[in-house]
């Protein structure tokens, strides 16, 4: 039977508005980031790569780049790790599932500036419940000024994030699990394959299309992290967990809009640089069941 | 099965309800909608209105909101009008107004810190009421501070509050139990504090974490040891770009002095971890002796530990010189602003007149003591106020540097959290200069 096409024309009014709501802002963008765009100025000049050289040669740039590309590149590796074993052990058939599973998501329903808050009092170098528990263990000697402490602070900051985020990476290989039909595993079972063997070769090349999606998600979600940090420290202390979006609300903050638009097409270089790539790299090992 | 299903879904339902609960709230009626014009500013005072509205008051979250609650408490009595407070963060309080300018999300009425340069800020003749020939306000505001807020013969900013201060805040019990009397000069004011030490307490506390306490100790500094070198001349080449910030010795030696402070372990521990809140605590329970900080603590201290101790326990110097005890920081009082398009500005210029009722002025000093800037108007002092009156009225007083430049300090919190880490003291005044200067550039400053 041939598979009955719609006419072009119906995808009209939905690529109306994307076009008008999505790429011609961005385009405007562009072009804003060759602009003086600042809010005390009265008129807007156009003026090449300027901001682009003023950027490239500020010291800033170069740690709010660092600490993105760490802060993404933990993120996503302990993101997933975490959220597909919390989703094998979810999927077996434990007592209370759902109520771990619940538990387990709960982090990711939360806001995070609220999550933010919160940990601040739990990273806290006197009050906080991390060093308290480190002394009652007696590892006191170990707590340490976890936010404050340059040589810990994005290490915080990634920890409550992969905290915060497992539980949704949990529910999308869940998901996926759940597709994975129960004769190929049990028919390897009874061929004698361990859990480990079970695992690599039936389980996760099946998960493949959830490990994209996740994989995928938290390459540009971590990229563009902002509250967490925010709360966490503001970038601090000094610049030293200085992201990508804290570093372009402090110049947006002083009306350079034009420096500010420039800073983020950086940023959406980069994402695109770094997430492409991996989505095409993903998308070849997936699996047609 | 099920049990554990109903239960998961309760939990999910009960942290959603958390998250919004946090998230929500405050945000009723400060929309702009279409802009009430202003021109109804002309009536002379509050009445019973019509149609109450709700009118939003933004304001730092570093400032007590006890005297306006009562007065805006007085405000709806009688005009049935209600005033919704809205505290926001004073770290972050200038971008989150700006940004609520940019977004044409105007407060009907704001409190913002003094001084002209908050025009150049908020693009004020473009975005703020114009109060210079309003009726009904201007009457009891003493004439140079009346004259401090004219910028080209215009006031976007009514001054609404006292005479405030910045300097070194003491526990006088703190002093009796280490032995030691306030100092006479800077060497003097670092053997107290090692004396303090010395007897179980914690000199000095710094809100390093909170970002912006620790940039007291360079303003108050600054009226002691950069005035008098630089001079007026020396402020007015600052505001046209002709003098670097980093070439001025004397400031740089402010710097030298906060590392030693820290190199000699007369912080407390965790200086990186240390809050405005926390030290208010320390303060007030006598774990700490002394703090460059505004008087802000005043009605802080005043909330957590009561009048009495206020009172008789909280002392205040300026920042010692080498040779004396110093100039004492002044800063002219906060201001309100409307916005023009602010959904109720006609509303808010009559709150803002029955604010200056001499009733209500007397009511607001009440409940928030301070150095008067209206006539008549008469405020209990706490000692400690008394203490700074005594500068001002020896002409031993100058206004904070800040009030005094048109470009802002950017991101010097950010430089003195770095500081605090590494101590270069070349790296933090050049970043401090260089931060100066992009801001003036920012903001399209002649000379930058």
């Amino acid at each position: 039977m041939e598979r009955r096409k719609y006419p072009l024309y119906f995808s009209f009014p939905a690529l109306s508005v994307f076009l008008l709501f999505f790429i011609a802002p961005t385009l405007i963008g562009v072009y804003y980031s060759f602009t003086d765009w600042n809010v005390n100025a009265d008129s807007i000049r156009f003026i090449g790569l300027d901001n682009y050289k003023a950027l490239f040669g500020e010291p800033r740039l170069g740690k709010a780049l660092s600490n993105t590309l760490i802060f993404a590149a933990a993120v996503t590796l302990l993101q997933n790790a975490v959220g597909l074993g919390l989703a094998l052990l979810m999927n077996e058939a434990i007592r209370m599932r759902n109520l771990f599973r619940t538990i387990f998501f709960m982090p990711y329903v939360i806001a995070p500036i609220v999550i933010g808050y919160v940990f601040r009092a739990i990273y806290h170098p006197e009050h906080g419940i991390v060093n308290e528990a480190l002394g009652w263990i007696g590892l006191g000697s170990l707590g340490q000024d976890w936010l404050n402490d340059p040589k810990w602070a994005l290490f915080s900051i990634i920890l409550t994030d992969i905290w915060r985020v497992a539980g949704f990476a949990m529910v999308v290989y869940l998901a996926g699990l759940q597709f994975i039909p129960k004769d190929l595993t049990e028919s390897a079972s009874i061929d004698g394959a361990s859990y480990w063997r079970r695992f690599r070769h039936i389980v996760f090349p099946l998960l493949a299309a959830s490990f994209t999606v996740n994989v995928l998600l938290s390459v540009i979600g971590s990229m563009k992290v902002f509250e967490m940090v925010m709360v966490l420290t503001d970038g601090g202390p000094g610049y030293t967990t200085e992201v990508f979006y804290t570093y372009i609300r402090s110049t947006f903050s002083m009306g350079q809009m034009g420096y500010s638009t420039a800073i983020n097409l950086v940023l959406f270089v980069l994402v695109t640089v770094v997430g492409v790539p991996v989505l095409m790299a993903l998308k070849k090992r997936e699996v047609e069941m | 099965m099920r049990k554990s299903r109903a239960l998961a879904s309760v939990m999910v339902l009960a942290v959603s309800a958390a998250a919004l609960a946090a998230c929500g709230g405050g945000n009723g009626n400060n929309n702009a909608g279409g802009a009430s014009s202003p021109a109804a500013s002309g009536a002379a005072s509050a009445k019973p209105a019509k149609d109450p509205v709700t009118l939003t008051f933004v304001i730092s979250n570093t400032e007590d909101t006890t005297a306006f609650t009562k007065i805006f408490d007085a405000y709806q009595q009688k005009t049935g009008n209600k005033v919704e407070l809205q505290a926001l963060p004073g770290g972050d309080y200038d971008n989150l107004i700006k940004t609520r300018f940019s977004t044409q999300d105007f407060p009907d009425l704001f409190l913002m810190q003094p001084g002209t340069k908050q025009y150049v800020k908020l693009r004020a003749d473009e975005t703020l009421h114009e109060w210079s020939n309003e009726a009904g306000v201007w009457d009891n505001v003493i004439d140079s501070i009346k004259q401090a807020q004219v910028q080209d013969d215009k006031i976007y900013g009514v001054p609404y509050g006292s005479t405030g201060m910045m300097g070194v805040f003491y526990n006088k019990d703190v002093f009796a139990k280490a032995g030691v009397n306030p100092p006479t000069n800077y060497a003097d004011l670092v053997e107290i504090a090692k004396k303090i030490k010395a007897a179980g307490v914690t000199p000095f506390y710094e809100g390093v974490k909170d970002a912006w306490p620790p940039q007291v100790f360079y303003y108050t500094g600054w009226v002691t040891q950069v005035d008098p070198a630089i001079g007026d001349e020396g402020v007015a080449k600052l505001n046209s770009n002709a003098l670097k910030l980093s070439d001025i010795p004397e400031l740089k030696d402010l710097f030298v002095k906060q590392k030693e402070l820290k190199a000699l372990g007369l912080y407390q521990d965790n200086v990186m971890s240390g809050t405005y809140d926390e030290m208010q605590n320390e303060f007030g329970e006598g774990k700490v002796g002394m703090t460059f900080m505004l008087d802000g603590i005043i009605s802080q201290l005043e909330k957590k530990f009561g009048k009495d101790f206020v009172a008789k326990s909280v002392g205040f110097f300026p920042f010692p010189s080498a040779t004396d005890t110093g100039t004492a920081m002044i800063t002219p009082p906060n201001q309100l602003m409307v916005p023009d398009k602010a959904k109720h500005a006609a509303e808010a210029i009559e709150l803002v007149k029955f604010m200056l009722q001499p009733e209500n002025v007397d009511l607001f000093y009440a409940n928030k003591p301070g150095i008067p800037i209206f006539k008549g108007a008469t405020s209990e002092l706490y000692p400690v106020q008394e203490d700074v009156k005594k500068y001002i009225d020896e002409g031993k007083s100058k206004v904070n540097i800040q009030n005094r430049l048109t470009p802002s300090f950017v991101d010097f919190s950010k430089t003195l959290q770095n500081f605090f880490l590494d101590g270069n003291i070349d790296k933090a005044i050049k970043e401090f200069s260089d931060n100066y200067q992009k801001d003036g550039k920012a903001k399209v400053l002649a000379g930058f």
